[in-house]
């Protein structure tokens, strides 16, 4: 199949679902969950399709409606669109396993099935649009979906928390469409590719004006210090298997945001470079200081999302090949191990009613299994070799040490001890101990169906997969730093 | 090859024992066991010389554009820590299935030794720094994992965790330092490494965090502390991880940089060097204290550790060659002396000393295993521990600068060591008067005997340690096989030999043993010594100290930045706008020339409504009222458009302002009716100016982007195409049909998933929260 067709099916497939899903309410839920399940996965088969026909580190663009890129839209798939695309789809169809595995989740409520699916929608054309104002509309489809799903279910404590969420996510959209106003104004154009040669005519103050505001915007949706605050409060009360697709792939759709805008319109750096180590060292430390504060499987979760979004900006505002690289497949890794983590988290909870360490405690003895399913995405998390989070964060401290940034680096390393100590504390919290002598054990009469612990199981062999294919995997980022430093080969597929 | 495939069994042996824990009881650690098995075969193979050249060299490509593969190198030194890895091994493994009650997860703890066992390996046989990290973490990882293996004892996780913390910081130095020294040198191959020797800044950083990196696994001061509370660990974990194997990596890798290191860099050999005989002394003093066995045993490692890194660290030949030795002896005793305190412990129900009584009776095997490796460790004549000392004194002696201190550091550590070997033996197995015990006595009659197999891997490292010490040729060929791998040939001329004749190296070997009965016997001098010492902090308590000072720092850090209050967010987010791209649009302020304020009165009067709204919605206390105040903005500006000539987007602007406004009245039943009054004062003017800040900083960015386009818009093109390409006048139309028609969709695709969220908010009943309320 060629990308022509792969790219918009991507966008409509999962959009068109929707609308049959949402005709199919009130019918046996069975219907919907195919829906589900077969749109889901095609689209994991025609991301790789995509990466497929980037994986030479080349774009493949299609015009929407064979429009002129003068005045339509066009979507185009670098190496790290596709690489998203891929890593998504997987997100989307295990978590959806999941979902329809768990009991306590909503997802018979009524929307869950075409909401996930616009959602997946408007991921997909997140990743895929080369157009700044195309880029906000996938955005708006993405977080209109997850404003619902968010608040999905409504208990008192779930609106006032997504409360938070929307209200500071409709603050960033406004910010977003006044950005674009101003980009517009500035330079006339919409068109990512179209603007990364105009940007060039704008004085450089302006320049670097428009590039803060943009990381502003973007920096909300990614959850980079001091703009984070709405993560840790909102994320933790929402279903399972919500947050878990939202802390794996929410906030990186942002970070993708910030690294395909500074990439491609602001590609020299200087002060915004400046501005995005001095955040990421900032991002790394206090979030991973909130995580070793927080008694709650999900609440240092969720924390631990902001500290590890540092280590990716840090690649980012080195501005070298090795470190957006490095960027580049931090963000692959974290999407799938952060997903896991939340998985287990949902299956703790739903077994036991609570994610409170003191009341849990000596689940190694009574699951085992949900044991090692943690335990291993957890060392990972920390950056515990051979991990894939090992070798993500070497490939940052390289290319940290090899930009003679050292006060950075040093503290990526140093947070990676401080993410580890929070990580036996839930080890120690629910996995170690005295089953017996817990307020709440998992014990063997609540267990969960099959479906959570498959797809919990299908993540972690992934990630475990990342470490046999590090290298391919590793200079496949870096093909996808080098297009993204280039800009070239982008500019010239979108314009042609 | 070979080499590989030893690696690769461990890590299958070490799924097949997770696996297969529960089904095959206390028989999984048998299975394991084949791992080191396969590691001696191959060691007993390359003896014999049934080897061909390649099988000790390999290279694994892993990710190799950030210099990571396993280039697998098994020299003289590699070697010599294989034979202690698997061959403890094999024996700590054998060990434990008569030290273990049958328990479910056994399987576990097979899975974890045996993964460390192969960690272990591959840190001393890779040439890659990089990889020597992997498997230097990896030891951290199942030593957290064996330490706390009895977890439902808080004390255990407790230690597990302080010991995780500490040499995971020590990690954390080591990969900081082995990347800066890598660096500087260009390569990740530690012989590469050695051959440029970096001396930069960066790489002199580079090599301090490595000491200290080493120094935390090694137990050195003042980080030796977590080695005492690993002792928490089953006692096959502490004999094979915590004495013979894993707190040796430290050692390993300074013994690795320190010839080449040492002569360069200035400060290296008498930082070492000095880091080696404070912990010698240290723990030496320590032990006399313990009533522990195993307590006193890990004081005794500790100090026996800083003995060696003493003597590797200098770098010069013979020290690295006495130091080598040293490593050796020390293995075959401690693990011996270990074991037996296992056997005592498991049996006897108590190791503690006060408590234990006429041991030696009761089990003479173990009795003579401990006495004799607790003599080797003395340093006793003809046993291999005395060979290793007498290396040692002869190797201070030779030294130039630097020699008498050394040497004086080792005599007074030999006197305190020959001291707590004599407290141990006494301690464990003698028959004690009544004053020497305390009530709760164990009688000897309540000991059970042990089993043979359980006091086997003791005899065998023993019968090792009489037998190097008569016949020393094979033990000197292992030593002088790692020496010369880590100086080069000319360490090939020094030899190991039980009698050096009368000299000076055998009148302090004597001395010591001398000093040290005399500590024993007259302990009073230990005890003033020690009011002295109490004074000293103690490192643990700096240790629980700062970690209980980091989790109320996190605590407060927390609360700050993170107090719950949407208000506060949206503040933060604004302030951030005006603080970076805000100070950057001040710093480029160009206003457009010919700047038209208003073009009508009608304009001026919605304006001045639309402003008014805005700020009435800022200051009115009920919720609704803000809402509605806020629709009046919306729909202002709707009218505006339709001043400016825009019905369209009149339109939509009023649709959108409908559709928000029912959608907030539908949140706010669930909201108090009034906004809560703000806790702090500066709250409301803090408030107004960032909401001013915000809206001067938009307006103005506004006209200045606008003063920086140079090229015009893409409307022009739109006008051009708009009849031609989309077949109509109206562009407007044309653009949200045809142009960007996929815009259209997603924002239509908005709209219905808005009206979903507030159809689901209408329909669903509010349910009750975790306390039980129902919103109004």
């Amino acid at each position: 199949m060629s990308p022509d067709v792969a790219l918009p099916l991507l966008v409509g497939l999962p959009l068109g679902a929707a609308a049959v899903s949402l005709l199919l309410l009130g019918r046996p839920l069975v219907l919907q969950r195919t829906v589900s399940l077969v749109v889901l996965a095609t689209m994991q088969v025609l991301s790789i399709v995509v990466v497929a026909s980037v994986w030479d580190g080349s774009v493949v663009s299609v015009r929407v409606g064979a429009v002129d890129p003068a005045v339509g839209i066009v979507l185009a798939a670098d190496p790290l669109g596709a690489i998203m695309l891929v890593v998504s789809s997987l997100m989307l169809w295990t978590v959806m396993v999941y979902a329809i595995g768990s009991q306590r989740t909503k997802e018979q409520a009524p929307a869950f099935h075409p909401l996930y699916l616009v959602l997946a929608a408007g991921v997909a054309a997140s990743f895929l649009t080369a157009d700044l104002f195309n880029l906000f509309v996938a955005f708006e489809v993405m977080l209109v979906a997850s404003y619902v799903l968010i608040t999905l279910g409504g208990s008192r404590d779930q609106v006032r928390h997504g409360m938070t969420y929307v209200v500071i996510g409709l603050l960033a959209s406004t910010l977003f469409i006044t950005a674009i106003g101003l980009v517009y104004a500035a330079t006339g154009e919409v068109n990512l590719a179209a603007l990364a040669v105009a940007m060039d005519q704008v004085p450089t103050g302006i320049r670097t004006a428009l590039g803060l505001l943009l990381l502003v915007v973007f920096g909300v949706k990614a959850a980079i210090f001091p703009l984070f605050q709405w993560l840790p409060d909102s994320y933790p009360t929402a279903p399972s298997p919500v947050t878990a697709l939202f802390a794996g792939l929410l906030t990186k759709v942002g970070v993708y945001a910030i690294i395909r805008t500074q990439t491609l319109l602001f590609p020299t750096g200087g002060e915004v470079s400046i501005a995005l180590l001095v955040l990421a060292a900032l991002t790394m430390t206090v979030g991973v200081v909130g995580a070793i504060a927080q008694n709650d499987i999900k609440r240092i979760l969720s924390f631990h999302i902001v500290s590890q979004i540092g280590y990716m900006i840090f690649g980012l505002g080195l501005f070298t090949l090795a470190g957006i690289a490095g960027a580049v497949l931090y963000v692959v890794h974290h999407i799938v191990v952060k997903t896991t983590l939340f998985l287990v988290g949902g299956i703790v909870e739903e077994r036991a009613g609570t994610g409170a360490l003191d009341r849990l405690g000596g689940a190694m003895h009574t699951a085992p299994v949900l044991a090692v399913l943690f335990l291993l995405p957890a060392l990972s998390l920390a950056g515990i070799p051979p991990f894939s989070g090992f070798v993500a964060k070497l490939s940052l401290a390289q290319s940290g040490f090899a930009a003679e940034q050292w006060v950075v680096t040093g503290v990526s390393l140093a947070v990676g001890l401080l993410t580890l100590f929070s990580m036996t504390k839930i080890w120690n919290g629910v996995f170690w101990g005295d089953p017996a002598r817990a307020a709440v054990s998992l014990d063997r009469e609540h267990v969960v169906a099959a479906p959570m612990t498959v797809a919990t199981a299908i993540l972690v062999t992934v990630s475990l997969a990342f470490v046999v294919a590090a290298g391919p995997l590793y200079d496949f980022s870096e093909r996808a730093a080098s297009v993204l430093l280039e800009r070239g080969a982008y500019v010239q597929a979108v314009l042609r | 090859m070979a080499v590989v495939a030893v690696l690769v069994l461990h890590g299958l042996l070490a799924l097949a024992a997770g696996l297969s824990g529960r089904r095959l009881g206390r028989r999984v650690l048998l299975l394991v066991a084949c791992g080191p098995l396969a590691a001696v075969v191959l060691l007993v193979a390359h003896a014999l010389g049934l080897l061909g050249s390649g099988a000790l060299a390999t290279s694994v490509s892993w990710v190799p554009s950030i210099g990571l593969q396993f280039d697998l190198v098994l020299d003289g030194f590699g070697i010599l820590f294989w034979w202690l890895i698997a061959g403890i091994g094999l024996l700590v493994m054998v060990y434990a299935t008569r030290y273990f009650a049958p328990r479910d997860d056994l399987g576990l703890f097979a899975s974890m030794l045996v993964l460390f066992a192969g960690a272990m390996l591959l840190l001393t046989s890779t040439d890659n720094v990089l990889v020597l990290f992997v498997a230097w973490e990896l030891t951290s990882i199942t030593s957290y994992l064996l330490i706390g293996f009895d977890d439902h004892r808080a004390e255990a996780r407790a230690s597990a965790l302080q010991a995780l913390l500490v040499t995971g910081a020590g990690g954390l130095a080591l990969l900081g330092g082995l990347l800066l020294v890598a660096g500087s040198a260009g390569t990740t191959s530690l012989t590469g490494i050695l051959v440029v020797a970096p001396t930069d800044p960066a790489a002199q950083a580079g090599f301090a965090l490595v000491v200290l990196g080493a120094a935390t696994k090694s137990a050195q001061v003042p980080v030796h502390f977590w080695l005492p509370g690993a002792m928490s660990a089953p006692t096959p974990v502490s004999a094979y991880l915590h004495s013979a194997t894993m707190v040796k990596a430290g050692i390993y890798v300074l013994a690795r940089f320190a010839p080449a290191i040492g002569p360069v860099v200035g400060w290296w050999a008498p930082v070492v060097v000095g880091l080696g005989g404070v912990t010698m002394l240290l723990g030496g003093w320590r032990a006399l204290r313990a009533t522990d066995l195993k307590e006193l045993l890990a004081y005794g490692t500790v100090s026996q550790l800083g003995f060696i890194v003493l003597l590797v660290g200098h770098g010069d030949p013979e020290l690295v060659h006495a130091g080598a030795t040293l490593l050796l002896a020390h293995a075959l005793f401690k693990a011996t002396l270990f074991l037996a305190v296992g056997v005592i412990d498991h049996q006897a129900g108590t190791r503690d000393l006060r408590r234990l009584t006429g041991i030696a009776r009761r089990m003479p095997t173990t009795a003579l295993a401990l006495l004799v490796a607790a003599a080797s460790m003395a340093g006793v004549i003809p046993l291999f521990g005395f060979i290793a000392k007498e290396a040692a004194l002869e190797s201070t002696l030779h030294v130039g600068f630097g020699g008498p201190a050394m040497t004086a550091v080792v005599v007074v550590g030999s006197v305190l060591t020959a001291a707590y070997a004599l407290r141990l033996v006494w301690g464990s197995l003698a028959t004690k008067g009544p004053d020497e015990v305390d009530d709760d006595v164990v009688e000897p009659r309540e000991v059970a005997r042990p089993a043979p197999g359980f006091e086997g891997p003791a005899v065998v490292l023993t019968i090792l340690t009489v037998a190097f010490g008569v016949w020393v040729a094979p033990a000197d060929a292992l030593v002088v096989g790692a020496t010369t791998a880590l100086v080069g040939p000319e360490a090939a001329d020094i030899h190991l030999r039980l009698w050096h004749g009368f000299g000076l190296p055998l009148l302090l070997s004597s001395v010591a043993l001398v000093g040290g009965w005399v500590v024993w016997r007259w302990p009073g001098s230990v005890r003033r010594v020690a009011v002295v010492t109490a004074r000293v902090p103690d490192m643990e308590d700096v240790y629980r100290g700062s970690l209980r000072g980091l989790l109320a720092w996190a605590d407060r850090i927390t609360a700050v930045v993170q107090p719950g209050s949407l208000p506060l967010y949206g503040a933060v987010v604004l302030s951030t706008v005006l603080l970076l791209p805000g100070v950057a649009v001040l710093r480029n302020l160009a206003l457009p020339e010919g700047l038209v304020v208003a073009e009508s009165g009608l304009q001026v009067a919605i304006t001045a409504i639309v402003v008014g709204a805005a700020i009435g919605a800022a200051r009115v206390r009920r919720r609704l009222s803000a809402v509605l105040l806020l629709g009046a903005v919306g729909y202002g500006m709707a009218v505006l458009f339709v001043v400016q000539g825009a019905p369209d987007l009149a339109l939509t602007q009023l649709l959108v302002e409908t559709l928000s406004l029912a959608m907030f009245v539908l949140v706010l039943r669930r909201l108090p009716e009034r906004f809560e009054s703000t806790p702090w004062r500066f709250g409301r003017p803090l408030r107004v100016v960032v909401s001013l800040g915000t809206g001067i900083f938009v307006a103005v960015f506004t006209l200045v982007a606008a003063a920086a386009n140079r090229q015009g818009t893409a409307a022009a093109d739109f006008l051009e195409r708009s009849l031609p390409e989309g077949g109509g006048r109206n562009v407007v139309n044309v653009i949200l049909t045809d142009f960007r028609a996929l815009d259209t969709l997603g924002e239509i695709t908005v709209l219905v998933v808005a009206a979903i969220g507030i159809a689901l908010m209408v329909r669903t009943p509010v349910e009750p929260d975790e306390r039980g309320e129902v919103g109004p």
